[in-house]
């Protein structure tokens, strides 16, 4: 009598080991991101400085919409721009591990240094907001180059060993 | 309820198949489940990044803070059974909203990271994914935006293979059953063919083939046993050999000195019978010598003749001569020779035909009567009687009967009862009888009647088998 119920003890383990088990709550991965109320563009104030600017567009967008609205130029807001205004700015962006490829409706000569430290902020700072690594680099493409035009970029306010993926 | 096999080859073969399909099923079953485990956990990474990557490609689209349509386009983004809440806000399709678990809900808004649970219901394993939906700041930090994602994802197809997989380690398990059992085979053929030999030795050695012995096979335990009972076996018949050496010795001993005192003792009984003739002649005192002389004379013949009849019971060399003979006849001849008839009374139902020995028939019925004359005391009665397969011949006298502590001996040779059994016997009347009637394959037995008298029992069978 006792042998059977052993037996029966260890027939159920075996069969009760086999299959999906429910299991408690674990720990996974990273949470996704990319929600924001809005997007960050880099302008510069009277000094010439880099700042960063906050547009409450109602989401955060894709790196090539915040380059394209960089280039729209800073608006009323009293902060100037780097960037000679073109009469239809849009940016387009291609996006590979460790770099983002920006092409830009701009000859090198149009974009000042400062100025293409803008470009190079914006975009990486909306790479960083959707979740993307900061050690990523920032390539400028411009309809007339200049040597050394398309070397890779980082931001000098965006340190690549931020938190985040 | 016995159901242990009593075999000792069954019981080696249960317990070695037994182990070996244990140890097999065992590690099968480990390597089915680790297997499982690393199956369910691969799925579960796969399912969770395809969730994240789906909702992050959809987030930066998203209006912030969301609107019911955008928690229905990350909803759709999704797929499948999902929940998506934002505070009062939510959007839920499919069976998945319904196995959200509180532990599951309260991981998700304590915690930045994606959870996972397995849950089980209505028969189908589910994985729960559970995450909140955070913002990232451009320096890198993250903090919950509030909206939450719920999404069920159906396991079956796992839950198959991981069945595939158990099915297969119980394959595998049961597959190694016939190797076992072959291997225990071998191991118990190896181990139980000595210990049969052994048994067959030792059978042998039993029956009295003190010549059997077995090879020793091997330097094992065995091989020390067997090397132990053939040393056992060769004493043993080493001293049965010195005790029948001995045997034979005292036999021939006994033998050769009757022998030899035959030829002085029969000079001796001549001269005895001369005296005898001359002894009327003699002065009264020299003629009670005489007398006594020529009466020990007589019984030292007695006692070698005996002694000699002994001699060949023990070296086997009495022969048995049977003819058709009446007992009842036998006896009354037997007691008339001896003048008898008138002391002892006969009792017979009327013919009993036997063979037997007339010769060795008389030297028995003589010892059982003058053995109750001399020692037991009137009335001697001997009664006659048959069953089917013997004839009885039962002997008793109105004497004191014999003492308890004499019925054990009173066959032995040269025993004499205390007091009561002194006499002219010699010890060897009663012994040299119940060889006789062994010789003819009956039993003689000695007891005490019902009224006091010793009682002695004769059963000879009918028909007795010639020897030689």
């Amino acid at each position: 009598m006792n042998r059977a119920r052993s037996a029966t003890v260890v027939a159920a383990l075996l069969l009760g080991g086999c299959g999906v088990q429910p299991s408690g709550v674990t720990d996974a991965a990273e949470a996704p991101t990319g929600i924001a109320p809005g997007v960050t563009l880099y302008f510069l104030d009277q000094n010439g400085t880099l700042r960063p600017q906050q547009r409450r567009s109602g989401r955060l967008g894709t790196v090539a919409e915040a380059v394209t609205l960089l280039l729209y130029g800073p608006g009323q807001s009293g902060l100037r721009t780097g960037i000679s205004p073109s009469e239809s700015p849009r940016a387009e962006a291609v996006t590979t591990p460790g770099t983002i490829e920006l092409r830009l409706p701009l000859a090198a000569g149009e974009v000042t240094p400062p100025g293409a430290d803008q470009i190079v902020c914006t975009a990486l700072a909306t790479h960083i907001q959707s979740g993307g690594p900061a050690r990523t680099t920032v390539r400028l493409i411009f309809t007339i180059p200049e040597p050394g035009s398309d070397t890779p970029r980082t931001c000098p306010l965006i340190s690549p060993r931020a938190p985040g993926r | 309820m016995r159901w242990w096999p009593r075999g000792l080859r069954v019981r080696l073969l249960a317990a070695c198949a037994l182990v070996a399909f244990a140890a097999a099923g065992a590690a099968a079953w480990a390597g089915a489940e680790s297997a499982g485990d690393a199956l369910l956990a691969s799925h579960g990474q796969q399912l969770t990044r395809t969730v994240t990557d789906q909702v992050g490609a959809v987030t930066p689209s998203l209006s912030y803070p969301p609107d019911q349509a955008t928690l229905d386009r990350l909803r759709a983004a999704v797929g499948g059974d999902t929940l998506v809440t934002y505070r009062g806000l939510r959007s839920a399709a499919g069976t998945g909203p319904g196995l959200v678990t509180p532990e599951l809900r309260d991981a998700v808004r304590d915690g930045n990271r994606l959870v996972t649970q397995r849950v089980v219901a209505g028969g189908t394993p589910w994985l729960l994914i559970g995450t909140p939906v955070v913002i990232t700041a451009v320096d890198g930090t993250r903090r919950p935006s509030g909206i939450e994602v719920y999404t069920a994802r159906d396991l079956t197809g796992v839950d198959g293979r991981i069945d595939d997989l158990t099915r297969s380690a119980i394959g595998a398990a049961a597959l190694s059953l016939p190797l076992a059992a072959l291997l225990a085979l071998l191991a118990a053929r190896s181990v139980l063919r000595p210990v049969r030999e052994l048994r067959d030795t030792a059978g042998r050695l039993a029956a009295g083939d003190l010549g059997a012995r077995t090879a020793p096979v091997g330097a094992d335990e065995l091989a020390d046993l067997t090397v132990t009972i053939n040393e056992m076996a060769g004493s043993v018949q080493a001293s049965m050999a010195a005790m029948r050496r001995m045997q034979a010795d005292a036999r021939r001993f006994a033998a050769d000195a009757s022998h030899e005192l035959r030829t002085p003792l029969s000079t001796l009984t001549a001269v005895m019978e001369v005296l005898a003739d001359t002894a009327d002649d003699m002065e009264p005192d020299a003629r009670e010598s005489a007398r006594l002389a020529i009466a020990e004379t007589r019984r030292l013949v007695r006692l070698a003749e005996d002694l000699m009849e002994v001699s060949r019971f023990d070296a086997g060399t009495a022969a048995l001569r049977v003819e058709e003979i009446d007992l009842a006849v036998a006896v009354r001849e037997s007691l008339r020779a001896r003048g008898w008839l008138d002391r002892v009374e006969v009792e017979a139902p009327g013919p009993l035909p036997v063979r037997a020995d007339r010769r060795r028939l008389d030297v028995v019925v003589a010892n059982l009567a003058g053995n109750a004359l001399r020692h037991g005391g009137p009335p001697v009665r001997v009664r006659l009687g048959a069953t089917p397969g013997e004839v009885w011949a039962e002997v008793t006298d109105g004497g004191p009967g014999l003492a308890a502590s004499a019925l054990p001996h009173v066959f032995e040779r040269f025993w004499k009862a205390g007091s009561s059994r002194t006499g002219p016997g010699n010890g060897l009347g009663l012994a040299i009888a119940l060889e006789n009637v062994r010789l003819h394959g009956g039993r003689l037995t000695a007891g005490n009647a019902d009224g006091g008298g010793a009682r002695f029992l004769l059963h000879l069978p009918r028909d007795a088998q010639e020897t030689r």
